[in-house]
């Protein structure tokens, strides 16, 4: 089975950096097929990157989110691969074309133009702090093992 | 003589200088500003007695423009008027901040953050910021590897505009649903341009401008691909570059190299002559349903443009000689008033500006406008006056407050040049280098300007070589700013292919001049330097100054930072509240309800908003945020993994 796993947020923004950093760390425990690499970039050179590859049974995404849970909330689960509308999806590309860089635009722009595999996972962390800044919050970094358990979870057959 | 408004003279050498006996040259009383409609129950009662058709209506935010713009209007619907704008930066970023006590070479990567088109410009600009406040220069190789970066940089900036952000205001959906009878009218048109774009009528071109599904949109994209792949063969990667160092660039380029980008380059002769027919062809036809279109987004064609793309041979990163090797570049400096070139020297473009900020959610650093009586700078490093106003002699000092239309209401400061609103873009770099004429120009193998126009003898590609001519238009609008940035990817890639074959030059002589950066040592003294470089959408400027090998002050002045402007403390608007005051609702509606406000929207995108760019400053408690829509179901197990 080949999985990628791609870490996606900004390197600057604190906990927001939490998908880069957990890819930057697993990148070195790379087997069987599974990949780690930083996504953090716009989603339709994502699209082109994947159409160069050999296809993909499994990718799962890591990155921060905010949702209003208690910093630190670990979620995995397998996307519903719901879209919103064409408008909301013109959007999202408008905005990724012009630097915006979120879990959420890289899930709804890459399953707009087809290009994901049939298995979709995402793992979400809830931020304590999005502010400039290098480094994680001490919520956050208290949760890195339970993120990498959800991570390696989610590449399992 | 280039100034109008602000304290300074020449002497018979052509010197600048303050005006003599004025004490306290750069004071200036404030305007108030007029009370916005809705605080004038009078005015109000009387509009609406004139007619029911006045109406607020609020874009928050304005889609499909790059970050957090919102513009508020008062239009009058029985009229077709506007009656009152403002333009609103709503976004918070903080670079100035965050560099202060930084290593000014972090300012290179820092700074390139501030936008996810233009990163590679930030880090050049900074660059070249630091290089002159090191005192360092690139070997000729190193500054055509930037020329080479940032010409495919604008390949894909100013395609993505006409292609993604302004070219769905004129697609099919968008048209069908604001004037049918355009789209009626469009059915049955043919498209003069045909033999470039290959579309028989002009309802089939705005058919496949529409987003997602439209042939335009989706060979847009693909070539965002082409320009990007170009682009990683010297900075490593987009949008923020790994290679981009004082001095030069930090990577080693080959023949195979340059063959890799010649490939992609080439390919934007035929794909630009293909945009710029579906533009002209767009253009021309709304003019003849409508003469009325040649005033969307209308203003004085008041722009300003630093310049870039350095000859490798007369850059020296030298402020005192920056009028010589600025006037060399590719894309000459220039400022223009009412449509005519004033200066193209770089010391008066940047003794020129000033940055207010009555409207602007920030502290006054020189005391309330009184503070003139000292400040830091009140000479540039080759003498010329300099306003407390100026980048160099400017704190960034954040105040966020609540919002008043009359006080104050954005997060973007109002720049002036010699106290005029300007604007800038691709367009203002053609409109400067076409009326430059030869006189003082580096020449180019390709582009030539002839005073009033900008002619590109384009090579063979697929298509065969062509003559292709820009010419100055007599009516300054939203629809010439998008014809002109669709000619500018021509122009854009054009200057890559000069600077692709001197490249290739440089390479089969070797030498030092083929080496890509000069070693230097990070200076302890006081030292400043700026780096002048137009954006993709325009001027861009970073001041700096450090002392003891770290950043003092940093000032970052974008394009849209200029054009985002809310007013000044002269009364004048600033460029999207100018150009969509004046723009007539030509949209078709019957009932207040239906008022989609695309005249509007079609005037502030076709300035190419950068909102990341124009807001880049810094509150410690504020994030920014946006609805998540997408589900977090079906999470499963303990911790919900």
């Amino acid at each position: 089975m080949r999985v990628l796993v791609g870490g996606v947020g900004y390197r600057y923004l604190r906990d927001n950096a939490v998908g880069l950093y957990m890819t930057d760390q697993l990148s070195a425990h790379a087997t069987n097929g599974t990949e780690f690499e930083d996504l953090g970039y716009h989603p339709i050179g994502f699209i082109f990157n994947l159409q160069e590859r050999p296809a993909y049974d499994r990718i799962v995404l890591v990155g921060a989110v905010k949702r209003g849970r208690e910093p630190g909330t670990v979620t995995a689960y397998r996307w519903d691969r719901t879209l919103p509308s064409d408008k909301e999806i013109q959007n999202r590309v408008s905005e990724a074309v012009t630097g915006t860089i979120s879990l959420e635009n890289l899930l709804i722009i890459t399953e707009a133009f087809g290009a994901f595999p049939d298995d979709v996972r995402v793992v979400e962390i809830e931020p304590a702090e999005e502010t400039w800044g290098d480094g994680l919050s001490p919520v956050i970094e208290a949760k890195l093992t339970e993120i990498e358990e959800a991570i390696w979870s989610s590449t399992r057959p | 003589m280039c100034f109008k408004n602000l304290p300074i003279e020449f002497d018979a050498q052509g010197n600048a200088t303050l005006k003599r006996n004025v004490a306290d040259p750069y004071h200036y009383v404030e305007t108030p500003a007029p009370t916005p409609i809705e605080d004038d129950p009078e005015r109000m009662r009387q509009l609406v007695e004139r007619n029911g058709g006045v109406r607020r209506v609020d874009f928050d935010p304005v889609t499909r423009v790059a970050g957090a713009l919102a513009f508020h209007t008062v239009v009058d619907l029985d009229q077709r008027e506007v009656l009152e704008t403002a333009s609103m930066a709503t976004l918070f970023r903080g670079y100035e901040v965050i560099l202060k006590g930084r290593d000014p070479r972090d300012a290179i990567f820092i700074s390139s953050r501030a936008c996810g088109v233009c990163g590679g410009v930030h880090a050049t600009c900074s660059a070249l910021a630091v290089e002159m406040a090191f005192d360092i220069s690139p070997p000729p190789m190193g500054v055509v590897a930037r020329n080479l970066l940032l010409s495919v940089e604008y390949l894909y900036d100013n395609p993505i505009h006409l292609g993604l952000l302004a070219g769905p205001d004129f697609s099919e959906p968008a048209v069908r649903e604001t004037n049918p009878e355009i789209w009626e009218r469009a059915e049955r048109t043919r498209a003069p341009g045909r033999a470039l774009h290959g579309y028989e009528f002009m309802s089939q071109l705005m058919t496949d401008l529409t987003p997602l599904t439209g042939k335009i949109y989706l060979e847009c994209l693909h070539m965002t691909r082409v320009a990007r792949e170009a682009y990683v063969l010297i900075g490593g990667k987009y949008p923020h570059p790994q290679t981009v160092v004082p001095g030069g660039v930090s990577t080693t380029i080959d023949t195979s190299d340059l063959n890799e980008i010649m490939m992609r380059v080439v390919r934007f002769f035929d794909y630009g002559r293909k945009v710029m027919a579906i533009w002209n062809d767009l253009i021309d036809f709304f003019y003849e349903v409508n003469p009325k279109y040649r005033d969307v987004g209308t203003r004085p064609a008041n722009m300003i443009e630093p310049g870039q793309w350095d000859d490798p041979f007369a850059y020296d990163a030298r402020f005192k000689s920056a009028d010589d090797w600025g006037r060399q570049r590719w894309a000459p400096p220039g400022v223009i008033v009412d449509g005519e070139l004033v200066t193209t020297s770089l010391h008066m473009l940047n003794a020129g500006v000033e940055e207010f900020v009555e409207h602007s959610f920030y502290e006054e650093w020189t005391g309330n406008g009184h503070g003139n009586d000292y400040y830091k700078f009140p000479t540039d490093p080759a003498g010329n006056p300099l306003s407390p106003y100026h980048p160099w002699n400017k704190e960034t000092i954040p105040k966020p407050q609540g919002t008043s239309w009359k006080e104050k209401y954005s997060w973007s400061t109002a720049p002036r040049w010699d106290r005029l609103a300007m604007e800038t873009g691709a367009y203002s770099r053609i409109w400067a280098l076409a009326q430059s004429g030869d006189k003082d120009w580096r020449g180019s193998n390709y582009i030539h300007p002839t005073g009033h126009s900008l002619q590109i003898h384009l090579p063979k590609a697929e298509l065969p070589n062509d003559l292709i001519e820009w010419h100055i238009p007599e009516t300054w609008g939203a629809f010439e700013r998008n014809r002109a940035r669709a000619h500018c990817i021509l122009y854009n890639a054009a200057i890559a292919y000069d600077n692709l074959l001197l490249a290739y030059d440089l390479l089969r002589k070797g030498g030092p001049d083929a080496k890509m950066s000069t070693p230097y040592k990070v200076p302890k003294d006081f030292r400043m330097g700026v780096g002048l470089w137009g954006a993709g959408r325009g001027y861009l400027t970073h001041h700096l100054e450090m002392d003891k090998g770290v950043i003092e002050n940093y000032q970052i002045l974008t394009p849209s930072t200029w054009m985002a402007s809310p007013r000044d403390p002269f009364g004048n608007p600033g460029p999207y509240e100018e150009a969509v005051a004046a723009t007539p609702l030509l949209e078709n509606y019957e009932k207040p309800e239906d008022f989609k406000g695309i005249d509007i929207l079609r005037a502030i995108r076709s300035f190419d908003p950068c909102m990341p760019c124009t807001t880049h400053i810094h509150t410690d408690d504020r994030t920014i945020s946006r609805e998540i829509i997408t589900c977090a179901c079906g999470s499963e197990g303990p911790h919900e993994h």
